[in-house]
C-alpha cells in the first residue's frame, strides 16, 4: 500500500526554536544501559520520505549527542521499493536496526517474528501507550504485545474551497453537517459548464470509504481479522454514498475523470469544491500560495455516527538487530516528547500527545484543529496479517462498482468471497 | 567487398573461383565461407579462459537468479523466505487465473502494435537517406531524444497529453470537430494509447538502425536497377528491402523481446504509481504480463506465483525468437 | 591489406563512378527543390517527437501551483529557476552526478573488455561445450530484467556490499547482449590478418588483443554507447541496492523526489532535464560514430 505524502520543500525547514526553548529536560533513556557500560556502535534507521530526511537526521544527531560512541545512520529507500526491499533484507538478516512501519504492512512483520517487542511498563519501558492516541497505539499491538512506537498520525477531514462555496451561495461546511448536507451542497456546487464538481468520489480507502463505512454503521474487517464485512448492508451503505455521488446526484466527476486527474489535483485546480483528505496534504495546500487563502477544512459530515479513520507510522526494531538495546533506546528517544517535537513542523502530525500544537500553528490560515479533534471519534485502520493481498482486491473490485460496470451487489458478493478466501489463507499459514 | 572475396578465395583454395555476375558470386561466396568457416584456434583452454570472466559473472549474477526463480516457481514462498515444494500448483493456478491470460494478451497486442512502428521508422529512414537531404544530423538527434529521456518524466507528460478533460490531444481533436475520449482510462482505447507511446519511444532508435543499414547499401545497386528500367518504387522493393532485411530482422527480434518485457512506462501511464493505483477503470486492459509479475512478487507477497508467471513469459519469448529465426530464411537475405 | 579488412564488414560506397563536383552541385540544387515534401513530413514527425520533451522543459520552469493547474498552461507564467535550485538543495547533486559518471564509466569499460573477450572466443575458438555455453548467454538476454532485482540484491547483501560503489557497478559489468552483439561483429570480420598472426606463433589472446580488437573498434563503440545510455538511466537497481543518498546515482536520486501521493513535478522535471543533458551532449558529439557503430549490430542475423 502506498501512502504518506512527501513533499513540501517549505515544510523541510524545521525551526529550531520550538524544541530548543522550553521543552523541559531531555529524556534520560541512557541511564539504565549506561550503568552496565554504555553500548557503543552504529545503528541504521530506515525511512522512505526524502522530505522528512532532515528531521530524521536531526533526531539522529540529537541522539548521538546524548550517547557518546554511538552513531545513527539514516537510510532512505523511496516508497516504491521500500517494502519489497525490506522483506528481502529481513529474510537475509540485514534489515535496518530501526525502521518505519505502516499499518497495512505491520501484521506481516509482527506475525512473522520480524520485530522486537517494545516494553510498555517498568523501568525499561520504551513507551507508554497512554501518551498516544489510543487507536494508533493499538494499531501497532499484535496479539497483546506492543511492537511499534507511534511516530506520527493522520486523520481525515473535509477540505473545501471557500471561493466556490461563496460563488454558489452555499454555507461553508461545519461541525453540524450530515451526509444529507454533503449531498445537497455538492449538488448545488456542481457547475458543469465551468467544469466544477461539488465533491470528489475517487476509489480511495483511507480518505473515503474507510470513513463512510463506519459512519454508516458498517465494518471492513471483523475484530478477530477472519471475516470480511463487505456483505453487511450497512457497509454497502457507506460505499453507496460515493457511487451515488457520481451516478445519481452527478455531483462528482466520473471514475475515468478522476483517473486522468487525481481528486486532490482537481481540488488544487479549483475544479472540486470539496474533497476528503488526509492531514498530511495540508502542507501540500499550504505550499501553493495561490491556494493558501482559498481553502479551509471542516470535520467529516456524520452519517449514522461520527467517524474518521486514524492511521500513522511507527518506529519498529528489527528482530535480528545486533544492537537490540541501542535500537530500543533510539526508539525510546524518538517517542519522547523531545524526539516528537523535532518533527512537529513537518508534513506529519507527531503522534505523541501534547506535541501537535506546532503543526497546527505552522499553517495559521487553516483550521487544522479539526484534524486533531478527529482523534476523539477516530476509528482504527483495518489490518490483518497480509493486508496487502486483500486491499489490492478491494480497490480492484470496488472500482468496477464505481465505474458502473457492475452493480454494488455483485461486487459485494465477489469481494466478500475473495477477501474471506485470502483471510482464510492467512489463518492457515 | 570484391577484394574481400578474393582474399577469402585465396585463403581457401578449396572453394570454387569467382565467376559470372559479380553480385551473385559474392553472395554465394559469402554463403560458402559461412558454411565452411573453420575456427581459427583450437586451443580449448584459451577458449575457456577468455569466456571465464564474463561467463562467471553472468552465471553468478544472472543465470543463478534465473535458476532460482525457476525453482521458486514450483514452491510456496513465505513472505520472509522459507519455501516448500508444491510442484506444478502455481502453474495450475495460472491456467485458471483470468488476470494472467488477459495481461498476456495485452502484452502480445502491445507487441504487435509496437511492431507497426517499424514501417514508420522505415519511412523516416528512407526520407533521411534521400540524396541531397540536408539537416539529417539535426533530425536524427530530435528523433533520438525520446530514447534518452527518463521514463518517469515521459510518463507524466503523456498522462497530461492524454488527459480526457484538458489534454492537448483532445483539444486538438476538438478543434477539428472530433470527440476525444479518456485515453488512459477508457478500456476500449487504452491499449492503443499506450502502444502509441511505445512507438514514440522506439521509433527513433529503430530509425537510426535502419538508416545505418540504408547507408550501407552500395549506390551502384540502384544505378544498375535504374539502368534495367526500374522506377523508384520498384527499386525500393527489389534493392532496398532485400538488402535491408538483415537489419529489419535484427530490429524486429529486439522489438519483440523488448515489447514483451515492457513494464515501467505503461505502469506509470496508467497511473499505477500514483494514488490512482489499480482503480483505473482500464487497468485490466492495460496491464502487461511483467506488470502482473511485478504486482504479485513485489506488492502482493506472492513471489513464487510471480516466479511462475515470469517463467512462462521467458518460455514465450524464447519460442517467439526461435520462430523468427526459423522464418528468417523466408525473407532475410544475407548477401 | 588493412584496407581490405576495414572495408569488408562495411558496405562502403564505391569511390568510382561519381559525377564531377560542379555537376553534383547543380544536381543537388535541383534535388533540394524537390525535397521539401520530405522536410515537411520529417518536421511534422519531429514536432510530435519533441513535443513531450519540450513540455518537460517548460514544466521545469513553472511553479508547483501552476504545474497542477487544470487546464494546464503551455508557457510558464513567469520563468521560475527555483526548481533547479530545489534539485540541488534536495539531493546531493554533485555526489550523485559523480556516482553516475563512475558507475557508467566502470560498467562500460568492463563490459567492453569482458564481452569482447568472450565474444572473440565464441566466434573464433573451437572448444567443447561452446554451443551450450552460448545458449546460456542467449537465455539471459530473454529474461525480463525485473527478475534479477531481488536475487541480485540478496547476493549483494551476502557479500556485504550494500550502499557501495561496487554494488552499483559489478552486476552491470557483465552483459549477454554485449557478448552477442560483439560475437556477431567478430563473425563478420575477415580472418586473414588473424590467421597470419597465428601462423607467426602468436597465442589466441595476443591475436585477439593485437589484431581483432583494433579491427572491432566500430562494434566496441556501438556497445560502449549503448551501455553508456543504459547505465546512465538505470534506475531500479541503484534504488534497491543503495539507500544512502550520497551513494546513489542521479537516476535514483531523482526518483526519491517522486512522492507516493503527490510529487513536485516541476522539480522532478528540472532534475530530469539536468540528468538528460549530458547524454544529449554525448549523443550529439558521437552521432557520426554512433550511426556507424549501431549499424553493425544490425548487420548479421
Amino acid at each position: 500500500m502506498r501512502r504518506r505524502s512527501l513533499f513540501a520543500a517549505a515544510a523541510t525547514t524545521f525551526g529550531t526554536t520550538a524544541f530548543a526553548a522550553g521543552c523541559g529536560s531531555p529524556p534520560k533513556p541512557t541511564t539504565a544501559s549506561s550503568k552496565g557500560g554504555a553500548e557503543r556502535g552504529r545503528i541504521t534507521y530506515g525511512v522512505w520520505d526524502v522530505y522528512q530526511m532532515p528531521a530524521m537526521e536531526k533526531a539522529a544527531r540529537e541522539f548521538e549527542r546524548t550517547r557518546p560512541g554511538v552513531s545513527v545512520d539514516v537510510q532512505l529507500t523511496p516508497n516504491a521499493t521500500y517494502w519489497t526491499k525490506l522483506r528481502t533484507a529481513c529474510s537475509g538478516g540485514s534489515a535496518p536496526d530501526v525502521f518505519w512501519m505502516n499499518g497495512p504492512n505491520f501484521g506481516l512483520y509482527a506475525d512473522n517474528g520480524q520485530l522486537l517487542p517494545l516494553e510498555t511498563e517498568g523501568p525499561e519501558a520504551i513507551l507508554d501507550p497512554a501518551d498516544f492516541p489510543p487507536d494508533l497505539a493499538k494499531l501497532y499491538r499484535w496479539k497483546g504485545t506492543q511492537y511499534g512506537a507511534p511516530k506520527d498520525f493522520d486523520t481525515v477531514a473535509l477540505w473545501f474551497n471557500k471561493e466556490l462555496f461563496d460563488r454558489a451561495g452555499v454555507d461553508h461546511p461545519d461541525d453540524s453537517w450530515t451526509w444529507q448536507d454533503l449531498i445537497t451542497s455538492a449538488q448545488r456546487l456542481t457547475d458543469r459548464r465551468r467544469g466544477v464538481y461539488g465533491v470528489g468520489a475517487p476509489v480511495r480507502a483511507q480518505e473515503n470509504y474507510y470513513n463512510s463505512i463506519p459512519q454508516a454503521g458498517g465494518w471492513v474487517l471483523s475484530k478477530d481479522r477472519t471475516e470480511s464485512g463487505y456483505a453487511d448492508p450497512q457497509t454497502l451503505d457507506g460505499l453507496q454514498l460515493w457511487i451515488d455521488m457520481i451516478h445519481r446526484y452527478r455531483a462528482s466527476p466520473t471514475l475515468q475523470q478522476l483517473t486522468d486527474t487525481d481528486a486532490t489535483q482537481m481540488f488544487q485546480a479549483g475544479k472540486l469544491a470539496m474533497t476528503y483528505e488526509c492531514s498530511y496534504n495540508a502542507a501540500v495546500f499550504w505550499a501553493d500560495p495561490a491556494l493558501r487563502g482559498k481553502v479551509d477544512v471542516a470535520p467529516l459530515p456524520r452519517g449514522k455516527r461520527r467517524a474518521s479513520v486514524i492511521h500513522g507510522l511507527a518506529n519498529v526494531v528489527y528482530a535480528r538487530t545486533p544492537h537490540p538495546k541501542l535500537a530500543r533506546d533510539f526508539v525510546r528517544f524518538l517517542s519522547s516528547r523531545r524526539g516528537a517535537l523535532l518533527q512537529a513542523k513537518g508534513t506529519a502530525i507527531p503522534a505523541r500527545n501534547g506535541t501537535q500544537q506546532p503543526w497546527v500553528d505552522s499553517m495559521p490560515k487553516f483550521d487544522l484543529k479539526v484534524h486533531l479533534d478527529a482523534v476523539d471519534y477516530a476509528v482504527p485502520y483495518p489490518i490483518s496479517t497480509n493486508t496487502a493481498a486483500w486491499s489490492h482486491k478491494e480497490l480492484q473490485l470496488l472500482s468496477r462498482a464505481w465505474s458502473g460496470d457492475e452493480s454494488l451487489a455483485d461486487v459485494s458478493r465477489s469481494l466478500t468471497k475473495a477477501m474471506n478466501q485470502l483471510l482464510a489463507q492467512e489463518g492457515k499459514a | 567487398m570484391s577484394v574481400d572475396v578474393e582474399a577469402t578465395a585465396a585463403a581457401k583454395p578449396a572453394s570454387p573461383p569467382p565467376s559470372e555476375g559479380a553480385a551473385r558470386s559474392a553472395s554465394s561466396q559469402r554463403a560458402l565461407r559461412k558454411r565452411e568457416r573453420r575456427f581459427l584456434h583450437r586451443d580449448k583452454w584459451w577458449g575457456y579462459a577468455l569466456i571465464a570472466p564474463a561467463g562467471l559473472g553472468l552465471a553468478v549474477f544472472y543465470l543463478w537468479p534465473v535458476l532460482q526463480t525457476l525453482y521458486f516457481s514450483f514452491t510456496e514462498w513465505g513472505p520472509f523466505g522459507g519455501t516448500s515444494w508444491i510442484g506444478l500448483e502455481n502453474y495450475r493456478t495460472m491456467l485458471h487465473d483470468p488476470e494472467v491470460w488477459q495481461s498476456l494478451g495485452n502484452s502480445l497486442i502491445y507487441t504487435v502494435l509496437v511492431l507497426l512502428g517499424i514501417p514508420v521508422s522505415m519511412v523516416l529512414a528512407v526520407l533521411l537517406n534521400l540524396k541531397g537531404m540536408r539537416g539529417t544530423g539535426f533530425y536524427r538527434t530530435l528523433y533520438f531524444l525520446p530514447v534518452v529521456t527518463m521514463p518517469a518524466a515521459v510518463a507524466v507528460v503523456w498522462r497530461w497529453l492524454y488527459n480526457g478533460d484538458v489534454g492537448i490531444l483532445n483539444q486538438a481533436l476538438d478543434a477539428i470537430g472530433v470527440d476525444g475520449t479518456y485515453w488512459v482510462s477508457d478500456p476500449g482505447v487504452v491499449r492503443f494509447a499506450v502502444a502509441a507511446v511505445g512507438v514514440w519511444m522506439t521509433v527513433g532508435y529503430n530509425m537510426i538502425l535502419l538508416l545505418a543499414g540504408l547507408q550501407g547499401i552500395p549506390q551502384d545497386y540502384y544505378e544498375a536497377a535504374s539502368l534495367d528500367g526500374a522506377g523508384r518504387v520498384r527499386q525500393f522493393f527489389s534493392v532496398t528491402l532485400p538488402l535491408l532485411s538483415p537489419t529489419l530482422f535484427f530490429t524486429t527480434v529486439l522489438s519483440v523481446i523488448q515489447s514483451l518485457q515492457v513494464f515501467d512506462l505503461i505502469y506509470m501511464i496508467l497511473g499505477a504509481n500514483t494514488s490512482v493505483g489499480v482503480t483505473n477503470p482500464a487497468y485490466s486492459e492495460g496491464q502487461t504480463i511483467v506488470m502482473l509479475f511485478f504486482q504479485k512478487s513485489f506488492y502482493d507477497n506472492q513471489r513464487a506465483y510471480g516466479a511462475a508467471i515470469v517463467c512462462v513469459l521467458f518460455v514465450l519469448i524464447m519460442a517467439l525468437t526461435a520462430l523468427q529465426f526459423r522464418l528468417q530464411k523466408r525473407w532475410v537475405h544475407y548477401d | 591489406m588493412t584496407e581490405t579488412s576495414v572495408a569488408a564488414p562495411r558496405r562502403t560506397r564505391p569511390e568510382g563512378g561519381r559525377p564531377p563536383a560542379a555537376a553534383r552541385r547543380a544536381a543537388r540544387r535541383n534535388r533540394e527543390g524537390r525535397l521539401w515534401p520530405a522536410h515537411v513530413l520529417l518536421s511534422l514527425g519531429a514536432v510530435v517527437t519533441v513535443f513531450p520533451l519540450l513540455w518537460q522543459v517548460l514544466t521545469s520552469f513553472k511553479s508547483f501551483g501552476e504545474s497542477t493547474r487544470v487546464p494546464p498552461t503551455f508557457l510558464p507564467e513567469h520563468w521560475d529557476w527555483s526548481n533547479y535550485a530545489t534539485v540541488f538543495s534536495s539531493i546531493p547533486f554533485t555526489d550523485q552526478l559523480l556516482n553516475t559518471v563512475l558507475m557508467t564509466l566502470l560498467r562500460t569499460v568492463a563490459q567492453l573488455l569482458l564481452c569482447s573477450m568472450a565474444a572473440y572466443a565464441f566466434a573464433r575458438i573451437a572448444f567443447p561445450g561452446r554451443g551450450a555455453l552460448f545458449l546460456g548467454f542467449l537465455a539471459v538476454l530473454m529474461v525480463p530484467s525485473q527478475l534479477f532485482l531481488l536475487p541480485q540484491y540478496q547476493i549483494m547483501q551476502d557479500l556485504g556490499w550494500l550502499n557501495s560503489l561496487q554494488a552499483l557497478v559489478v552486476p552491470g559489468m557483465f552483459s549477454a547482449f554485449g557478448t552477442f552483439l560483439l560475437r556477431q561483429f567478430f563473425l563478420g570480420l575477415p580472418t586473414e590478418l588473424e590467421e597470419a598472426a597465428r601462423l607467426d606463433g602468436a597465442n589466441p589472446f595476443t591475436v585477439f588483443w593485437r589484431i581483432a580488437l583494433p579491427l572491432a573498434r566500430p562494434g566496441l563503440l556501438a556497445l560502449g554507447i549503448l551501455t553508456f545510455l543504459w547505465s546512465w538511466n538505470d534506475l531500479m537497481w541503484p534504488l534497491v541496492v543503495n539507500t544512502d543518498p550520497s551513494q546513489m546515482p542521479l537516476s535514483a536520486g531523482l526518483a526519491t523526489l517522486q512522492g507516493a501521493h503527490l510529487t513536485e513535478y516541476p522539480v522532478l522535471m528540472a532534475g530530469s532535464v539536468l540528468a538528460t543533458l549530458p547524454v544529449i551532449v554525448v549523443f550529439v558529439a558521437m552521432q557520426r560514430h554512433f550511426i556507424q557503430g549501431i549499424a553493425f549490430s544490425g548487420m548479421k542475423g
